[in-house]
């Protein structure tokens, strides 16, 4: 596997000579980082001349501290049994990319999620601003700095927990007059 | 004379649709122009609230992504955490996740078998097999404690050891269900009104099905050899012999054979489980929870369910908590792009057939 | 029409008498718990017995099932699934989720608590019930309408403009009709 990865890689790098290869697995994975650029190129170069037909997944990790956003496409060669994680990273306060899917239509997916849950706005997407959430008025609630348990204790009604402390099973066994069987009773608080 | 064009609505409450999801429908009198699904209706922020828990506490979130088959996500998860950090698993342990995963699988059928049958009105045959998927609910929650949530698969092994005698009652269970498999034949495929109401419909083109990202069942339906426990082996499926089976066609009926075969190889697959399984420990015990931090970088994994490739995607950042954690689930293309396309030029009552046959699960599409 | 209130007290036992003895549920699956439907319909635990059985559309249905969480944009539609049944009719708050929020606590998109927002008859707990605590919940709320005490719908409709004030604070967007029951 290891040479056929070297293989892979050689031949990428001769398209591409500007990316960055990471290939220190011992499974079949290597992971490929490019400029925002060139992504559309290598994708398309990867899907139609190298067999990488499948795209598996598409990701978005929100690196607040650098700021940046990386976009990561798993794809799956069905012939070389390989997966490449081919990595990108774009601005996080001016999170623009052109649309991608003319290469995979599930991608339109991806983007209309991305747009949506980290506000990356892709050039040319033609669909309906809404997709998952309605009505929705805060940050895209899927960056790090959004958080969640702030905005729900704030939002919704929330039941108090009780106080006293009781042992369910012998405030059961109050109300009902139920014996506890001996071995539940180590359970008791 | 030219039809006037109708927009209906199939969803959010609907007895036929698979969940709760919306398909809007652009109709000329009862053949579908145009389909837009529409999701979010049950979108709970798995990926944001994984964020607030370390990577234990993420475990008990991963079998809520799917409920008719929860165990592909737990796996994936603990297979992804174990990649990442290079923890080894037992020998017994990975046993018994295949053992887990392929009853999940069987119980998924059944459920399926219902579902299938229910949206052509054909009601016994759900009647049956989810009477009978009881039973194999029983052996979860004997081994686990849930019936329908497990959080049994953890990183570094299982939860908790087979108990005594629980290998003969699954072989009882497994000669139980091969048996029955011969009624729902009859009632199934041997149905006229099954066999014309699934042949030539739903059709997903076999050309464009790799690119479009059909997976599991529904690519093997359309002739392609293709499931991740043979191109991508995991735990000790490549030790095991079985098959995959293949349909030519691409419709409901070839999804459908597909799905019958599978059922029995997956049985198969159980006997040589329960055979080959060696003795040993089931856990690799993980440090403690509060300071389990794992190494930076990311890792992705894997797994083939009853809709087909399902992922886990984790990024970490060195800490106790995920950085981020995505779930790939087949429904998310199945669902969204090649439902729309499906759809177009099927009939109005042919929608919740070709949804069931699909695998549309929309907690996988919106998590 | 009856107007001595020894027959309306008649009237009302036989009514309760037969509306316990016919709940169908209606046939919406707002959350996870909705895979427990299946075994509870059918043949092991066969709830048909007890006169449980499901219903297409609101109108036919007699109890709304909450099962599980409820997103905000789910809690829409089940609103106006409720406003669309008719007498008499239940809520029945199924799994944790919609007691206290369950795993989902933390979450943006999931309501807390329930009975802020409809009224609940009867709460099942657990994350699944099992069947058999469904069919004990529904057991649970058959007992309550014999004794003429599951009247959710009655308190909604005497106190539907507080019900409504809790609703739209998380709905903004509120484009819905109003019913005339």
């Amino acid at each position: 596997m290891k040479e056929l990865k070297e293989q892979l890689i050689n031949r990428i790098k001769a398209h591409f000579p500007d990316i960055t290869v990471e290939n220190n697995f011992n499974y079949n994975r290597f992971d490929v980082s490019i400029n925002k650029e060139s992504i559309h190129s290598i994708l398309f170069y990867l899907k139609d001349v190298m067999g990488f037909k499948h795209l598996s997944d598409t990701n978005c990790v929100d690196w607040l501290e650098e700021g940046e956003f990386e976009i990561v496409f798993i794809v799956w060669s069905p012939a070389e049994k390989i997966k490449i994680f081919v990595r990108t990273r774009i601005d996080r306060n001016n999170p623009v990319l052109e649309t991608l899917d003319m290469i995979w239509p599930q991608l339109h997916t991806y983007e209309r999620e991305f747009r949506e849950m980290f506000g990356i706005q892709f050039t040319g997407l033609e669909a309906p601003d809404e997709f998952i959430l309605e009505d929705w008025q805060g940050p895209p609630p899927y960056r790090r700095d959004f958080d969640t348990a702030a905005f729900a204790a704030e939002t919704f009604f929330e039941r108090p927990g009780r106080e006293d402390a009781e042992d369910v099973r012998e405030a059961i066994t109050k109300l009902t007059g139920e014996e506890i069987p001996e071995f539940a009773k180590k359970y008791s608080r | 004379m030219r039809e006037k064009e109708t927009t209906l609505y199939i969803g959010p409450q609907h007895p036929g649709i698979t969940g709760n999801m919306m398909v809007r429908l652009k109709v000329t009198g009862d053949t579908i122009v145009k389909a837009t699904t529409e999701v979010g209706y049950l979108h709970r922020a798995f990926e944001k609230l994984q964020e607030q828990r370390n990577w234990l506490q993420c475990f008990t979130l991963m079998c809520r992504f799917c409920v008719p088959e929860p165990d592909p996500a737990e796996e994936s998860y603990a297979r992804a955490v174990e990649l990442l950090e290079g923890r080894e698993v037992p020998e017994r342990a990975k046993y018994i996740r295949v053992l887990v995963l392929e009853l999940a699988r069987l119980g998924a059928y059944m459920l399926w078998y219902g579902g299938q049958n229910g949206s052509l009105g054909l009601y016994t045959v759900g009647q049956w097999s989810v009477g009978d998927r009881n039973y194999i609910l029983d052996l979860f929650e004997e081994l686990t404690g849930g019936r329908v949530y497990h959080m049994y698969i953890w990183p570094g092994g299982v939860r908790r050891d087979l108990p005594k005698g629980f290998e003969e009652k699954v072989l009882r269970t497994m000669d139980y269900l091969e048996n029955r498999l011969k009624d729902y034949d009859d009632l199934m495929f041997d149905n006229t009104i099954f066999q014309k109401r699934t042949q030539g419909i739903g059709i997903v083109s076999k050309e464009k099905a790799i690119e479009w990202g059909v997976v599991g069942p529904v690519l093997r339906g359309c002739g392609i050899k293709s499931d991740i426990r043979i191109d991508d082996p995991y735990e000790v499926y490549d030790r095991l012999d079985f098959e995959v089976p293949t349909q030519e066609g691409g419709d409901i009926w070839a999804r459908a054979l597909v799905r019958r075969q599978e059922v029995r190889q997956s049985i198969r697959i159980i006997r040589q489980v329960i055979e080959q399984m060696p003795s040993g420990e089931y856990y690799n015990r993980i440090p403690n929870p509060q300071k389990w931090a794992l190494p930076k970088g990311d890792a992705y994994a894997r797994t083939e369910s009853v809709r087909g490739e399902v992922g886990m995607y984790i990024a970490s950042d060195g800490g106790t908590k995920p950085r981020r954690t995505h779930f790939r689930g087949a429904a998310y293309v199945h669902g969204v792009t090649l439902l729309e396309k499906v759809l177009v030029g099927a009939n109005i009552s042919d929608v919740s057939p070709i949804m069931n046959s699909l695998g549309v699960c929309p907690p996988e599409i919106e998590r | 029409m009856i107007n001595d209130k020894n027959s309306q007290k008649i009237v009302d036992i036989i009514q309760n008498w037969a509306r316990q003895h016919s709940i169908w549920v209606l046939a919406y699956g707002t959350g996870c718990g909705a895979i427990e439907l299946p075994p509870t319909m059918t043949s092991r635990y066969d709830a048909e017995r007890l006169g449980v059985r499901g219903a297409a559309t609101p109108r036919q249905a007699d109890v709304l099932l909450i099962t599980g969480y409820l997103t905000t944009k789910t809690l829409k539609r089940v609103i106006r699934v409720y406003e669309q049944m008719q007498d008499p009719k239940y809520v029945v708050g199924f799994g944790s989720c919609t007691i206290n929020g369950g795993m989902y606590y933390d979450s943006y998109n999931t309501i807390k608590v329930l009975d802020k927002y409809l009224p609940v008859d009867v709460y099942i707990n657990g994350c699944m019930p099992r069947p058999e605590a469904v069919l004990s919940g529904f057991a649970k709320l058959q007992e309550r309408i014999a004794e003429g005490r599951a009247e959710g719908a009655k308190k909604y409709k005497e106190n539907l403009e507080w019900y409504r004030a809790n609703q739209k604070k998380i709905i903004p967007n509120w484009v819905m009709p109003d019913y005339n029951w």
